[in-house]
């Protein structure tokens, strides 16, 4: 397990899928970490606008066919937080899914079924990200 | 049959005892008649009899819209039809026309205008067939065109949704099963965390297997690159990835129709999961050739020719759904295997253009080829993308960067 990217600040990750599996063990995945924090997780999307809002994420781990539209989701997000980074985790790899939230602004892209490892890693090189923007802005 | 009449113009047109005149009394096949120039019945032969029913001294002197059904007199049609011979030199028209008992029959009817030497009009021929079985028969290929094209769009849209289920809902399940067994594994430490990885892995290689039947139930994309093309890439693109050499020979006279070339797909398909099952084979071969008003096609693999005739259920439902298919498109399947030499699946579809559904039909001639798009399902509007070949479960695909 890779080390906190940032000692000291731990990283606020939101979790945004409409499967209640998916989301309780993404959500027990971040909980078991030291350098994470679950800040909220979310159905729909108007439940990940209002929640993104409120909690200040840094990063949102998105699905692509979300509720209410993931692209959709990830540019309100973008626009309501500043510096957050989007990851999508989506059950889908292919082209159109990559290039529609590519459009839509997001950081990072994962297919269902990689490691927790693999997972973990690239929500903590976000978070990183994330972090130094909001200390550059300040 | 109507040129025969305007060889006999000149003169009186009562019919004389030569054996041609026989022959056209005679004739039963088609009902060769005469009417006047004001459009009444002159002459009357067997077939006309035998067709609509009347006997000669019923019928000579009466109008001849008589046989037209009661809308076609609303219209003027049988006037019209006489005044479209006299300009054109002769009419041709399919339509119901009524017998003496009051049934109705569909008749191909040809009108001649009989003009003497001075070109004055002497009357018309007339030359009925009765067509009434010819076009139940048309009509029962239009039907079983329907239904097959029902069939097959049900069957697309029944895997889509199969694919999505699995897609949206068994993957997901897995997927979260596989994140709280490694969390477990994390926390409980040897022995049991070797043992939990392993688990893991069985669940992520379920996973990747699920992903390949959702994969496989997809659409093939007939619709937009054609059959050839689809065909093309799912040799190149996964049954190059068994590690099986493809080659693909065609030779279409034309685009089969979008039903037709599903049913080819989906049986190649087929076919080519029976040779990587069953044939150990290095290479396999796929023809599509235009062929008696068909697709003639060919799966031919180098493997060991054993029989693919299995008692595992699901392997012998392969075969089953292979042929149903192309029997259900009118058309014929067959499996040979040479011992040593290899397999070949052989089947042979007819194409047969789409007819626009629920159009009634007066002739073949009007059939159209009708392209069909498949009603939007809410399923269709959720999932725009369809899922690309399915990647190795357990290698991560690279994040994108911002943009």
């Amino acid at each position: 397990m890779t080390r906190p990217a940032t000692p000291g600040t731990p990283v606020r990750v939101l979790i945004c899928d409409d499967n209640d599996m998916l989301r309780a063990a993404l959500a027990e995945v971040v909980q078991a970490q030291p350098d994470l924090v679950l800040a909220g997780s979310a159905a729909d999307a108007d439940q990940a606008v209002r929640l993104a809002a409120a909690v200040r994420p840094h990063v949102v781990v998105l699905d692509v066919r979300f509720p209410g539209g993931g692209p959709h989701t990830a540019e309100h997000v973008i626009r309501t937080v500043p510096g957050v980074r989007i990851l999508v985790f989506s059950a889908y790899g292919d082209h159109g899914a990559r290039s529609e939230m590519a459009a839509a602004g997001v950081a990072g892209y994962l297919v269902k079924g990689i490691t927790n490892a693999h997972l973990l890693a690239e929500i903590r090189a976000l978070g990183a990200q994330a972090l130094a923007a909001l200390s550059r802005s300040d | 049959m109507t040129g025969e009449s305007r060889t006999r113009p000149a003169g009186a047109l009562a019919p004389s005892e030569t054996a041609f005149t026989l022959l056209v009394g005679s004739v039963l096949d088609y009902g060769i008649f005469m009417l006047d120039p004001g459009g009444h019945v002159s002459s009357w032969n067997a077939g006309a009899e035998r067709i609509k029913g009347y006997r000669a001294e019923d019928i000579i002197g009466k109008h001849f819209s008589i046989f037209y059904p009661p809308e076609d007199i609303a219209a003027r049609k049988p006037h019209l039809e006489l005044e479209a011979a006299v300009a054109d030199g002769r009419l041709e028209d399919e339509g119901w026309r009524i017998r003496k008992d009051g049934s109705r029959f569909w008749a191909n009817v040809v009108i001649t205008a009989l003009f003497d030497a001075t070109g004055e009009l002497r009357g018309f021929g007339k030359v009925t067939r009765d067509m009434t079985e010819r076009r139940a028969a048309e009509q029962a290929l239009t039907e079983r065109r329907r239904l097959f094209t029902h069939l097959v769009q049900a069957q697309e849209l029944e895997r889509r949704r199969i694919a999505w289920d699995v897609h949206d809902d068994s993957i997901q399940a897995m997927v979260a099963v596989g994140m709280r067994l490694q969390l477990l594994a994390d926390r409980v430490g040897e022995p049991f965390a070797h043992e939990l990885s392993r688990l893991d892995t069985s669940v992520r290689e379920a996973v990747g297997r699920l992903r390949t039947l959702s994969f496989r139930l997809q659409p093939p994309g007939i619709d937009r690159h054609g059959l050839v093309e689809a065909l093309s890439q799912h040799l190149n693109e996964v049954v190059g990835g068994w590690g099986l050499e493809t080659s693909l020979k065609h030779s279409l006279a034309r685009e089969p129709a979008p039903e037709t070339a599903i049913t080819i797909f989906r049986v190649v398909q087929e076919a080519l999961l029976n040779v990587r099952k069953h044939a150990r084979a290095r290479a396999v071969r796929v023809s599509v050739a235009s062929e008696s008003r068909g697709l003639l096609v060919r799966v031919a693999d180098d493997g060991t020719g054993q029989p693919a005739v299995t008692h595992k259920l699901h392997e012998h439902f392969g075969l089953m759904e292979m042929r149903e298919r192309a029997e259900t498109a009118g058309g014929w399947w067959t499996l040979h295997s040479a011992p040593g030499v290899g397999s070949t699946v052989e089947f042979w579809v007819p194409d047969l253009p789409t007819a626009l559904l629920d159009e009634p039909l007066p002739g073949a001639a009007d059939m159209v080829a009708g392209r069909l798009t498949v009603p939007d399902h809410p399923a269709v509007v959720r999932h725009p993308a369809v899922p690309e070949p399915p990647i190795a479960h357990d290698s991560p695909t690279a994040p994108e960067g911002p943009p």
